[in-house]
């Protein structure tokens, strides 16, 4: 079939920058890097730009390749032996949008502290809204791991707010 | 009522179907940085005259092997013709020289020949 | 100490004598030849060293009957040179070098096989051929005209059978026969009419 679709660079910029920041802002946790991760995923798209079929395929591509750009990011500051919570907390504690709820906020610091795969499985589910076949296809992960992740992650994070929750409505009543 | 219970939140902390929409009211997308475009625009276009150099200067080298191995190929040809044309000239002059050889013998031969001729008159 | 002075200059007059006596590749001394040559109406100078007959000598096509039978004959030879000389006139070159050139081949080591002397004519010819364990290992042709001169040196192994058949060899040949004709000549004798002959006949 014949290619009636150009790919626009800038016009793909435009259209998913913040998705693919959301994606590695979520996943590290550090803004600075986030954006730096960002640039880095763009430019990969501009040398294989030529292979991108569709408005899908590039969607599906820079999601793949956020997620890889950002696990890969990690993995070099495990090395480097860095405290990713205290980098959440000074990340995010400096631009917390307005229209989501002191929960929301929590909750996204809470994702943090979750092991990487978990991360990444609800970061797809709960931001992307994939299914669990997508986020498979997008991770490159069997499905029946995704399906564990997400589920042990979701447990996880619940017990996490839960715990955190009753602190905040203890903290909310005697403050 | 405070910001809990507005949010729908359980005594428990959280109900299920709640607590997912809390994650995907949490999880949506921030926008990027307004300074995101125009860093990744300077990069892209600083990559790309760097890549056109390095093109240029791959071609660059490639025509230089390409007319060396022109040069050396055409070279080792002449060589090849020279080393042929020499043989030759060479195959000539031992040609030449078993000519001139052979003439004189004759010669030789002729005088001994007449010389008998007038021992026996 | 004058003693010993002596017999050092004597030592090495010794050891270089027989060089002297030798002959050299270059034939005439390199000012002769040019003088030679400027006087010629026609030259022809040949050298082929070893190395170069062997060059040569890959280039000769075996399959070819002509080559192969040059190639076979040149095979093992140490050298050839050849000056050949035409003047439109007589006395242009002195018999004085010529004979110098002759006496540099008479040692122990090359036998006269030829030597005719045509007072008539001023014709003089010169075949002395070196032996080696009774082989012959060299051939030097002096062929003196009054307005040609023609100057032959074979060095190495030579196959005289082979020499003689030059004549079939496309190119090279005349009308006369084999090698083998050519008859030996006593040795110091000038050459008339009449000079006797030792006929070995045959091969030489």
């Amino acid at each position: 079939m014949a290619r009636d679709w150009q790919p626009d660079f800038e016009q793909l910029v435009d259209e998913h920058q913040s998705m693919v920041f959301s994606l590695a802002l979520r996943m590290t946790g550090d803004r600075g890097l986030a954006e730096e991760i960002a640039q880095d995923v763009f430019l990969e798209l501009d040398r294989h730009l030529g292979r991108i079929e569709s408005p899908l395929h590039a969607l599906h591509w820079l999601r793949r390749v956020a997620m890889s750009r950002s696990a890969d990011a990690l993995r070099r500051r495990k090395v480097r032996g860095m405290d990713l919570w205290v980098e959440m907390e000074d990340g995010y504690g400096a631009r917390v949008e307005e229209r989501c709820s002191p929960i929301g906020v929590r909750l996204e610091q809470l994702l943090a502290t979750l092991p990487e795969p978990q991360r990444a499985a609800l970061i797809l589910r709960y931001q992307e809204d994939l299914t669990p076949e997508e986020i498979a296809a997008t991770l490159e992960a069997p499905l029946a791991t995704v399906k564990s992740h997400l589920q042990r992650g979701l447990k996880l994070l619940r017990a996490k707010a839960a715990s955190n929750l009753k602190d905040y409505i203890r903290t909310a009543t005697t403050g | 009522m405070d910001d809990l219970e507005r949010d729908g939140l359980g005594r428990d902390g959280l109900e299920s179907d709640e607590f997912e929409r809390e994650l995907k009211q949490a999880f949506e997308r921030r926008p990027a940085p307004p300074s995101l475009k125009r860093k990744l625009m300077d990069r892209r276009s600083r990559q790309r005259t760097e890549r056109l150099h390095l093109r240029k200067v791959m071609w660059e080298r490639l025509a230089a092997c390409l007319v060396l191995a022109a040069l050396v190929g055409g070279g080792f040809e002449w060589h090849q013709r020279e080393e042929q044309r020499k043989g030759e000239a060479a195959r000539q002059q031992v040609f030449t020289a078993l000519r001139i050889t052979n003439h004189a013998l004759n010669q030789v031969k002729a005088q001994l020949a007449e010389h008998d001729r007038d021992r026996q008159e | 100490m004058k003693n010993q002075v002596i017999a050092f200059v004597l030592g090495v007059a010794a050891w270089t004598a027989p060089a002297f006596a030798q002959p050299s590749p270059l034939l005439l001394p390199p000012a002769v030849e040019k003088e030679l040559a400027a006087r010629a109406s026609d030259v022809t100078e040949v050298t082929l060293d070893k190395n170069m007959l062997g060059f040569a000598s890959k280039f000769m096509n075996g399959k070819d009957k002509d080559d192969a039978s040059v190639r076979q004959l040149i095979q093992g030879l140490d050298g050839i040179y050849v000056r050949s000389y035409e003047f439109d006139k007589e006395g242009q070159y002195s018999m004085d070098q010529i004979d110098s050139l002759r006496k540099t081949f008479e040692t122990a080591e090359w036998s006269p096989m030829v030597r005719e002397r045509e007072r008539k004519t001023g014709e003089t010819t010169d075949i002395m051929v070196k032996l080696v364990n009774g082989e012959p290992h060299g051939m030097f042709i002096l062929a003196a005209e009054p307005k040609e001169l023609t100057i032959v040196l074979i060095m190495g192994p030579i196959r005289m059978d082979q020499l003689g058949e030059l004549n079939g060899i496309a190119g090279l040949g005349g009308a006369l026969g084999p090698l083998g004709g050519v008859q030996h000549a006593p040795h110091g004798k000038d050459g008339d009419n009449s000079k006797a002959k030792d006929k070995k006949g045959g091969d030489q």
